[in-house]
């Protein structure tokens, strides 16, 4: 068994900096390894309680899966394209499916689309739902841990009936979907969301305008609108600072041009408006899944399509639960592509951390940073 | 095409008229992607004009690709606006080619912030150096990888 | 010690009896350890251990959703024991969950240096076995028991929440017979 080396220790330069008062500052490594979130490391730079600085240091989670891209069959890549972002898979996958269909030329038919934009929804949910756990460890509230966990093994049972896997769906193909809506499903389905609805009204009572939460949320990790902009933020992070630009709206794709739904923004830009905006959207999320259930058209689900790359460029986005997740791929023929290049929601919104952390309480830190919803793995790929 | 020239036309003959001779090449791919070739040296200025007086506000990414059989590299930056409506879901990419053997480009980080992480990434992937960038050095492969830059077409995979 | 005798202390009874003593003392100790590692007590040992098996889980990727649903309200990871408290050195248990890169591997071994003893690996899921979907990248360390020594594997990619369950129920049979990896 070889035993790796240790690691470098922070050069001395960053570790002696002074701040502006002429005090020297501390440097301060949080990470990689804390409770729940995945691995990412902070330096951050403190000047007594107050953040100076932060630098992040990413990629203790790259596995190289734009170069893995590259070496296989584009049906043996969808696994490896949804694992960056798990919990929120189906998304990732739609938007690497659009870039094929792309170049190719193929549009799926109406009911595979309604189909794409159902099991999207379902995993915007089931994201939001993770993210709120996750947040219940590191403000430390256990109920908050425990009821979105449990609450959102209903919409996984829901996907593991659609699809065949919990979170694993591997569900969008070119030409369509891989399977079509079993029996009783609609029924059940729409149970679960009247049901979630009313969980989320008790969400919104017990953890949002409670004082434990509120107190520590509102005005924490405040990104301007002008920053948030200029830095290409984009998702719930975005719309938390007051810009409605949400993907589904300013350039729909699947069944969305059909279907009826506000875009929730707030103004005030803290982490408290970026947790609410969360919360508006499984509701919007769960309206969808009812008006997608009711409207759906008969018809086949997939169309034949090839299983190869033609020669040609494409640039492909979708709304995934935590921003913009966009695909510029490069063609040339064959069953592999040239190059795939892949964005994620959380890859650009780490450029927003340091900027919102600035200026804070360290103790205030886990509340900005995950109110961002960063997933390191999405960003580092 | 027939019919009145649609906005990603005007859109390209707009920073045509403004840039005569540097844009060397422009082509829509489809509706809403137009793209641009900009000589390496021309970015800065283009892309200025691009943010302040067409309201491109924000970078979506930047992409290297390596078309090694033609020597050269590309670098690709996809732009759109958020602020003007009607545009947010107008795509443009505005590309660079690199010589392959000394590929030197100028960083956009005074025009888009947002792209110091991308140059970042390419720098690393590709070994392609960005003049002005704030902080080049690797981003995610520091202790992952010492080899040469993995993104390009010589290094191979073991299944390959 | 008797090596050092010199002639003066070879006739002296006071350094004999002194010598005597610490042989007897020696082959006293023998005798309690090897009651405490085999024996009654070696089982109450154990079954303390078992009944609390506190995690760091290493949530790499994507093993720690399931993970995190087998910590949740539905598959209730808890009635085994196993509570996630997140500081090093009071849990007894790395769950390597999801795909090792060589940067993080190196921490993983600081990780693994500096929980308190007794210590327990479990690697879930694919990645930690061999590598999984991703073992021909470049960054990636093909499995965790090229540099932990691992008890316990859990196949799947991710597992599901049983199959973790299962694998806590396995250590803890393994952790009840003694066949461990030794600590210390």
């Amino acid at each position: 068994m070889a035993v790796p080396e240790k690691p470098a220790p922070v050069a001395a330069a960053e570790a002696a900096a002074m701040s502006e008062s002429g005090a020297q500052t501390l440097t301060v490594s949080v990470g990689p390894q804390h409770s729940g979130s995945g691995h990412m490391r902070l330096i951050i730079e403190l000047d007594g309680d107050i953040i100076v600085n932060v630098a992040p240091d990413p990629g203790y989670v790259h596995r190289g899966i734009e170069k893995i891209c590259e070496v296989r069959n584009i049906i043996k890549s969808i696994p490896v394209i949804e694992r960056p972002a798990i919990i929120d898979s189906s998304n990732l996958n739609h938007a690497y499916i659009k870039a094929i269909e792309e170049l190719q030329g193929v549009e799926p038919p109406p009911r595979g689309k309604y189909l794409r934009s159902l099991l999207n929804e379902m995993n915007r949910i089931m994201s939001h739902l993770y993210w709120l756990s996750i947040y219940g460890v590191f403000v430390g509230h256990t109920t908050m841990f425990m009821w979105p966990l449990g609450d959102r093994e209903l919409f996984i049972d829901l996907a593991e009936k659609l699809t065949g896997a919990r979170i694993t769906h591997s569900y969008i193909v070119p030409g369509g979907v891989r399977r079509d809506l079993p029996q009783g499903f609609a029924e059940e389905a729409v149970k679960r969301t009247l049901y979630f609805e009313k969980r989320l009204d008790e969400y919104e009572k017990i953890f949002f305008n409670n004082p434990l939460f509120s107190s520590r949320a509102k005005g924490v990790g405040v990104l301007p609108r002008r920053e948030a902009i200029a830095l290409g933020c984009t998702g719930p992070t975005l719309r938390g600072s007051g810009v409605d630009a949400d993907l589904r709206k300013d350039e729909p794709y699947a069944a969305y041009p059909e279907l009826d739904f506000d875009v929730p923004t707030r103004k005030e830009g803290d982490s408290f408006s970026r947790s609410i905006v969360r919360m508006d959207e499984m509701r919007e999320s769960c309206k969808l899944i009812r008006q997608i259930l009711k409207q759906i058209p008969a018809g086949p689900i997939r169309r034949r399509a090839p299983i190869v790359v033609p020669r040609g460029e494409a640039y492909s986005r979708v709304e995934s639960a935590r921003g913009e997740c966009s695909f510029y791929m490069v063609g040339e023929g064959g069953d592999k592509p040239y190059r795939v290049r892949y964005i994620t929601g959380s890859y650009r919104n780490m450029a927003a951390i340091p900027v919102l952390l600035k200026g804070g309480h360290m103790a205030d830190m886990p509340t900005a940073w995950w109110s961002v919803d960063y997933w390191p793995v999405e960003a580092d790929r | 095409m027939s019919g009145s020239p649609s906005r990603e036309d005007m859109l390209i003959q707009n920073i045509r008229e403004q840039f005569p001779g540097l844009v060397k090449e422009a082509r829509v791919v489809r509706r809403s992607r137009p793209e641009i070739v900009v000589a390496p040296e021309k970015m800065l200025e283009v892309t200025l004009f691009l943010r302040d007086q067409l309201g491109f506000d924000h970078a979506n990414g930047v992409s290297g690709v390596d078309y090694n059989r033609e020597a050269r590299f590309e670098v690709v930056y996809h732009t759109s606006s958020l602020e003007k409506k009607e545009m947010r879901d107008l795509v443009l990419a505005v590309k660079e080619n690199l010589p392959r053997n000394t590929p030197k480009a100028v960083s956009l980080v005074p025009v888009w912030p947002g792209v110091e992480n991308f140059e970042r990434e390419t720098f690393e992937m590709f070994g392609i150096t960005f003049d002005g960038h704030p902080r080049l050095e690797k981003l995610f492969l520091t202790d992952n990888w010492d080899g040469p830059p993995p993104l390009r077409k010589e290094v191979r995979f073991p299944t390959d | 010690m008797s090596a050092q005798k010199t002639s003066q202390q070879e006739d002296d009874p006071l350094a004999m009896l002194a010598d005597s003593i610490s042989v007897w003392v020696g082959k006293l100790s023998d005798i309690v350890k090897r009651i405490v590692d085999t024996g009654p007590i070696r089982s109450v040992v154990n079954w303390g251990r078992i009944y609390s098996l506190w995690p760091v889980n290493i949530t790499t990727a994507c093993c720690s959703a399931e993970f995190g649903a087998a910590s949740g309200a539905r598959h209730d990871l808890e009635r085994f024991g196993v509570l996630p408290l997140g500081s090093l050195r009071q849990s007894d248990l790395i769950v390597v969950e999801g795909t090792i890169t060589k940067k993080m591997a190196k921490r993983l071994r600081m990780i693994y240096d500096q929980m308190a003893i007794p210590r327990y690996v479990i690697a879930m899921g694919d990645c930690a076995i061999s590598g999984g979907l991703f073992h021909d990248s470049y960054s990636i360390v093909n499995g965790a028991h090229e540099f932990l020594p691992v008890d316990v594997y859990v196949p799947g990619c991710p597992p599901r929440p049983e199959a973790l369950e299962q694998a806590i129920i396995m250590l803890q049979e393994k952790i009840r017979k003694s066949k461990v990896y030794a600590q210390g």
